[in-house]
Order: structure tokens, then sequence, then C-alpha cells
């Protein structure tokens, strides 16, 4: 069953622009009762990031933890936990919940 | 349907604009440049100096300006060493580094042009870039150099395995993703010199989604690296996005002097925690553990207590010295108290110098239109109209006095270009001269700034080349090797006073007036008084200079020095002793456009005289004075002869004189005169308008200024007229009353 919120594959300055609204909407859309105030988004088909991606998750991220919430990135990529790793974002390794892969 | 512009377009737009700022910047470094000469180690100089270089680049780079970038970049690159105290400026590096600033102002002029180097200009340049790079090797390279500072410790490579840990700080500008520059691949770039065993992101710099444009990149990283390579090799890895960071490398082994170095270099930070980790000398995780033991000892002590503080906590759980965390705090408060380079940029707009002038242009008008308003309401005579008027004529002058305070700047700006000619001038004369700046931050009209520096430079150049002797000269006459050359500037009586003071040997009067027969600007044999000889050097085509140099000496500066000067209603004077040296001083009005003026009546004609000028007047006194052919005659005030002018008499107006008249006394310089007149009319806010072609020759008037009435009133100019006044009277008459008497009637004090 496809994940309600989804990363691209290509998470990079070419493909933020139309990818951040949906972002937004993330963080704006109403919350249910049964929210556990943890948003979770899976990252595993990420297959290109850059510096630009990072940066919208954190972003991301950011927003979250103003609102008390959590962010968890289901099953991240490969690629993806390399360029969290190279640019040492680490608020996204200690704050969200990276699931699947061994930092 | 509009189209967008173009980037091309939008280049040659903003390009004005660059090159004015580029201007400012390469004025910026001479100036820090001549400054350090006399305090080479000043790190604040430093700091700027490299700033100023960076700037240029930076700009010239966004508007594709190759030429300006690469030549720059030497420049920069040379620079580098000396604000992380590697290397000393010295005389030398001082010379090439302002020859080279001459060679970017002279590209920034080229910007927008791109006219073909002309193989010269090319050879000039290349033969600096030689030079720059060769002081920079010497400075970085392993062959010690006699230029280093012998203080300044370096850290040395491992012995074991030439592996050093190095601090980097990077910060990526908003437009850094728009550049094509992806830090990721740089970061990965970087890690290929060696390894990277730690980074860290600065998620705080990142704002919240909401709030996020995702193509402005806000991203800043700390992260050490293990490498073998050398630091240019590491800017040189950062070599593509240097225009698009701000990148500090701490080498390792840094001493508490090196970091407190790179404290004061760094970027305004609000928190003294981001203060040290920037500067490497804490990380980021020790910062978290400082700000986590600075919480638990807070919540430990009692509530009243002191909280402990993030500095001291540091100083014991990171064993960072009391020396860096001590400069870290003193940039903090510098920050909180606005002062120095804390972003006061921000508290600046930058404003085209014709829509002042539109506005000022406007003022006039409103001061005019006002002044007619205020006088039609008492002539109606109601109470409250006149009331409501004078607080109109009240706001007004208050938005007068605001507004002509936008356009005043400091004269020091054109003092501090004369470094530079000075440095050179005498340099190329093989005089020693030390120029001291006196009232720098006195201001005048930007108008005026401007259209008196070339005088200025004349004046300078003269004494530099005919004031000032030669070391031994000055030693045979008993004076120190090096002279002195004083630029001063003052407010007196509603002007600015400029004075050019040298310690020289003073004009010779003796070749003065030799000079002035031989070229018949006296009879032979003549011998005028003593001021009218040092007069006679403003004199058109005069000159004692025994050869022409390309400095002066064509007798063509001192005369063109005197014209500029009158033309904007200033007056030039000298004063000189043999062997003491001379003093030029040139007076001029604060303001071209509105003044405060004192009006007055002769018949029907209108005159104001400056209200600074005005001292006092002499009310309503008995008019019976001889007058003289020109207008000129003398009363008594409080036992002292007064020279007065009747400009009745001088003007040649029709109206017969009244049987009781008053006289203004005027001050100009040191002396004071009096003018008479049939009425006293009270203070005036004065528009000043050009005189009519006509009228330009008309002496003793400098302007003309239209009333509330329509009708208009010439501005007499207080300095003019008071030489009129001082000049020998044709006749000699005494200064009598009709009734005998001597004292005045009334005297009010201004």
């Amino acid at each position: 069953m496809p994940h309600a919120c989804e990363l691209p594959a290509e998470l990079t300055i070419y493909t933020i622009g139309e990818f951040y609204p949906e972002c937004v909407n993330w963080v704006t859309a109403p919350t249910d009762e049964h929210d556990d105030g943890c948003l979770r988004v899976a990252a595993g088909s990420v297959a290109e990031v850059d510096a630009a991606g990072v940066q919208l998750l954190l972003s991301l991220l950011n927003s979250l933890q103003r609102q008390h919430r959590r962010l968890t990135l289901v099953d991240p990529s490969q690629a993806l936990m390399s360029a969290v790793k190279t640019l040492g974002a680490c608020s996204l390794m200690r704050d969200a919940d990276l699931k699947g892969v061994a930092l | 349907m509009s189209q967008a512009p173009s980037d091309d377009d939008l280049i040659q737009e903003m390009l004005p604009a660059f090159i004015e700022e580029a201007h400012e910047q390469i004025a910026a470094l001479e100036q820090l440049l001549l400054q350090l000469e006399a305090t080479p180690d000043d790190s604040e100089l430093l700091h700027a100096l490299f700033r100023c270089a960076h700037t240029i680049k930076g700009s010239a780079g966004v508007f594709g300006l190759d030429r300006v970038v690469n030549f720059t970049h030497h420049v920069e690159a040379l620079l580098q060493p000396m604000r992380e105290g590697r290397l000393c400026l010295t005389p030398a590096l001082s010379t090439l580094l302002l020859q080279s600033n001459d060679v970017i102002r002279a590209l920034v002029n080229e910007a927008g042009n791109d006219p073909d180097d002309d193989p010269d200009t090319v050879q000039t340049r290349e033969a600096l870039v030689t030079r720059l790079k060769q002081a920079t090797a010497e400075a970085t390279g392993d062959t010690p150099s006699p230029a280093r500072c012998p203080t300044e410790p370096t850290a040395g490579p491992d012995a074991d395995t030439g592996l050093r840990r190095w601090q980097i700080s990077v910060r990526f500008t908003a437009d850094t993703f728009r550049h094509g520059i992806d830090p990721l691949t740089l970061l990965n770039y970087v890690a290929g010199l060696g390894a990277i065993p730690c980074a860290l992101c600065d998620a705080q710099t990142i704002p919240p989604l909401e709030a996020l444009d995702p193509e402005d990149c806000h991203l800043a990283f700390e992260f050490q690296l293990d490498t073998t390579a050398t630091r240019e090799e590491i800017e040189q890895s950062f070599k593509f996005a240097r225009e698009d960071c701000e990148l500090i490398i701490l080498e390792p082994g840094a001493s508490p002097k090196d970091l407190v170095t790179l404290i004061e270099a760094m970027p305004d930070q609000p928190r003294l925690g981001d203060i040290l980790v920037s500067a490497g000398a804490i990380s980021r995780v020790q910062l978290l553990q400082g700000l986590q033991t600075q919480n638990e000892a807070a919540d430990a002590t009692d509530s009243s207590g002191p909280a402990p503080r993030l500095g001291e906590v540091l100083q014991s759980s990171a064993a960072v010295s009391p020396t860096v965390v001590a400069a870290a705090l003193q940039k903090q408060q510098r920050q909180r108290s606005g002062g120095p380079g804390t972003g006061d940029e921000s508290h600046y707009i930058r404003v085209h110098a014709d829509r002042l002038d539109e506005v000022i242009n406007l003022l006039g008008e409103l001061v005019i239109a006002g002044a007619g308003a205020s006088m039609l309401a008492r002539q109606t005579r109601q109470r409250s109209l006149v009331e409501a008027n004078q607080q109109v004529t009240r706001l007004i002058e208050g938005i007068r006095n605001s507004t002509l305070k936008l356009r005043m700047v400091p004269i020091g700006e054109t003092f501090t270009r004369f470094r530079r000619v000075v440095r050179d001038t005498a340099a190329e004369l093989g005089k020693e001269v030390a120029l001291e700046i006196v009232g720098g931050d006195t201001e005048l009209d930007k108008a005026m700034v401007e259209r008196i520096a070339d005088p200025l430079m004349h004046l300078v150049r003269n004494a530099l080349d005919h004031g000032l002797e030669t070391p031994e000269q000055r030693v045979a006459s008993g004076k120190p090797p090096q002279g002195k050359l004083t630029l001063s500037a003052c407010h007196e009586s509603g002007s600015i006073l400029i004075r050019i003071i040298d310690d020289g040997r003073g004009v010779q009067r003796d070749k003065v007036l030799q000079r002035a027969w031989d070229q018949r600007l006296l009879e032979q044999g003549e011998v005028p008084p003593d001021h009218e000889i040092l007069n006679l050097i403003f004199a058109p085509g005069f000159s004692t200079a025994e050869k022409i140099t390309n400095l002066s000496g064509r007798g063509v500066g001192m005369d063109v020095v005197r014209s500029n000067v009158e033309a904007l209603r200033g007056s030039v004077t000298i004063s000189s002793e043999g062997g003491q040296g001379s003093c030029i001083e040139i007076r001029l009005p604060l303001t071209l456009a509105i003044i405060d003026g004192f009006l007055v009546g002769v018949g029907p004609s209108k005159f104001i005289l400056p209200l600074d000028a005005v001292v006092e007047v002499i009310a309503n006194r008995a008019a019976a004075t001889a007058v003289d052919a020109s207008g000129r005659c003398c009363v008594e005030l409080r036992g002292e002869v007064l020279p007065v002018v009747d400009l009745r008499t001088l003007y040649a107006l029709d109206s017969p004189p009244p049987e009781r008249s008053s006289v203004v006394v005027v001050r100009s310089g040191t002396r004071r005169y009096g003018v008479l007149v049939d009425a006293l009319l009270g203070q005036h806010q004065t528009v000043i308008k050009p005189l009519g072609l006509m009228l330009r020759s008309l002496r003793g008037v400098s302007g003309s200024s239209i009333l509330g009435t329509g009708e208009v009133a010439l501005i007499v100019d207080a300095a003019a007229l008071g030489q009129l006044a001082a000049q020998p009277r044709t006749v000699h008459g005494k200064t009598q009353r009709s009734d005998g008497s001597a004292s005045p009637i009334a005297h009010t004090q201004l």
C-alpha cells in the first residue's frame, strides 16, 4: 500500500519547487484525532538528492518541531542517508526517526 | 504588454551602482593601506582591507567583469596571509598594493565600455600580478620569508603521518543553489583531500517551511578535515564557490591569538556559543554539553543567586582560553551596542543625489510660498490665522534644516584622499612629509565638497612642491627633516573655513616681486603692501617656480583655485612668514541652497545679509554721516571706529535717504564693519537663486532671493563687502552725527 506522504525519487534543486507545496500541505493539513504527533514520510524511493533537498527536509523538521510534532523518514534510501551524513544534518539524524538504515 | 528585462538589461541597469560602490571600496582600500603604514599590526584594519578587496571581487564577478575579478584575486591572495598574521605589511608591499589598487580602479572605470586592453596596460598589469604572486608565495611557501612576523607561531605538520586536523566553517549565501553550486558535492570534493571525521550542519539557520524559499540556500556547516593538504589546497577546493560562501579555515594547533583574530574577522552572530563554534574554539557538541552543564548548574543554584555564565562553563568544560572567551564577549558586546562592523549598513539607505536636489528645489519654493502666505496672514490681522501661519513657518524651517542636513557630508572624506597624493608626491620630490588632518568631521554641502576637491588638490601639491623643503634643506635651516602639512576644517560665522598649513620656507617676497616686475604685473621697482605681494600669487599666469614640473609651476593652479573658490561664493587668502611656512585659508558658505538671512531695506530695494554674519544693529540713528563717492564712511561704536558701507551710494540707488537710518554690524573673518540701511525688516529664510548675467559683476552681492511678496532681494556677500569697507577712503569724512553726539541711539544684540 503506498504511503500517504512520500518523498519523490529526485529531491534536488530541480524538483523541490514542485515538491515544496506538497511538503507545506503535510505541515498545514489538519491532524486527525488518532494523530500521534508524528509525520511519517516514505523515503525509500529517493534515488537522487542534493543539499537543497536535505535543506528542505531540515526546514520541514523545523516546522513540525514548532508544532511539537515529530518527523519519521520511513525506509530512507542509501542515497538520502549518505547525503544526510555527509552534510552533518544531525538534527535529522537525531530528531527525525530514521528507520531501516544504520548510520 | 511589457516584456521582462533580460539579464543583460538588468546588468547594464545596475552597472553604474556597482561602479559607484566599487569606487567607494577602492577609496577605502587606499585609505586603509595608508593607515596601516603607521600601524601595520592593526588586525581590524587588515580585516577591513581584505573585506574591501573581497567585496570588489565578488561584486565584479556578478557583473561578469573577469579582468577585475582575476586581478583582484591576486590582491586578495596576498592580503590573506596578512590578515592571518603570517605576513607583515612592509612599505614595499604597501606600495605594491597601492599600485594594484590603481589598476583595480582603472579596470573598474573600464567596466561597461569593454575596450580592448592596450599592450602597455596588459604588460603593467601582468608585471604587478607577477609581483603579487611572488610576494604571496614568499609569505605562504615553505621557504621562510624575511617579511614574516617572527613572533607568529605556525602549526607544524604531524611528524608521523603528516595529517593535520583543520577546523573549517563555511556559510553559504542565499544564491548558492541558483549559481549552480551544490554544497553536498562540494563537501564530498573537500573530503577527497583526506577525511571528514565530523561534520555538523547548523539547522538553526534554516527557516521553517512556511518561510522558506526552497531555492534560497541557508546552509552553514562546521567540519573537521584530516588532511596533509596545505591551506592553499584546501582553499582551492572551494574555488568554485568562493563567491557564494564565507569560508573560515582554522589552522591545526591554532593559538588563542589566532582564535582571537578569527573571532574579530567573523560575521556578526548574536550568541557567544555560536561565535566560539564558528571560530573553531569549541565544537558544536562541546557547546551543547556546555549549555546543558549551564542549565543544570542554574537549576542547582539558588534562584536568587547569579546563574553561571556560559563563558565560564566553557572555560572549565571545554578548556577554552579565557582570552578567546573575552574576545568573543567583546565582539558580542560591540554587536549589541551597534558599534562598527555590526551591520550598520542597515541603518542607511542610498539615495540618488538628483532626488535630494529635487526635494531641495521644492523646499525652496515652499519657503517662498510660506513667506507669501505669512505676509498675507499678517495683512488680514486675524490673530488665529497669523498664529497658524507662524506654526507652518516653524515647521517649514524644521523641514528645511533637516533636508539640508541630508546633503551635508564630512569634508574628511575629501581630506583623506590627499593622504595618497601627499605620500606619492613627497616620495617623487624626495621630501619627507607628515600629513595632519584636523576637523575631518566638519560637514558641508555635498556639491561644495565635490567642487572644492580640485582646488584643494592644487594647493596641497603647491605646498609640497614650493612650500616644503627637502630634508637636507630643512636640517640646514634648523628644522626637523620631516615637514608637516596640515589640512584643517572648522565652522566659523556660518561659513566653513579650510586651512592648508605647511611649515616650509614660506612665500619668498623678493622672488614674488621680481617675477611680478618681470611679468609686468607691477611697475618696475614698485613695492606694494605685504598682503598685496602675497596676493600676487593668485594672479593669472604667475609662478615663481624656477623649473616647470608636472606638479606645479605652470602658473595656472593658483589663479584657477581662486576663481573656483569664488564661484562657490567663497574667498581665499594667504598668510606667510619667511622660513616658518604658509597658511592658505579658504572660506566657503555651508550650503548653496538656503540660508537664514537678515532682511534690510534701502528705499524700495531689499537686501539680505547672512544672519550668521550679523553681530548687532545700531537702530534708528540720525542719518547725517559723511559718505565718500564709493559709499564708505565711519561711525563710532563703543569708542572705536567702525568702517561702514552705505548701500544706497554703493549701488547708486535713486531713493532719497531718510532722516534716520540704521547700521547693521557684520563680521567677516576677524574684521567687523557696518552696513548703512534705511529699515530693518527682520529674520528671513532665504532661498538662494543665482544672479543673472548682468548682475554677476556687481561687487558685494553673491546671489538673489525671491521674497513672499514676489519682490527680488539681493544677497550680500559679507566677505566681499567687508573688503570694500576696509579699502582706504578717497574722502576722509569724519564720523559725525547731526547733533554732534557720538553714541548711537539703540543697540540690539542679536
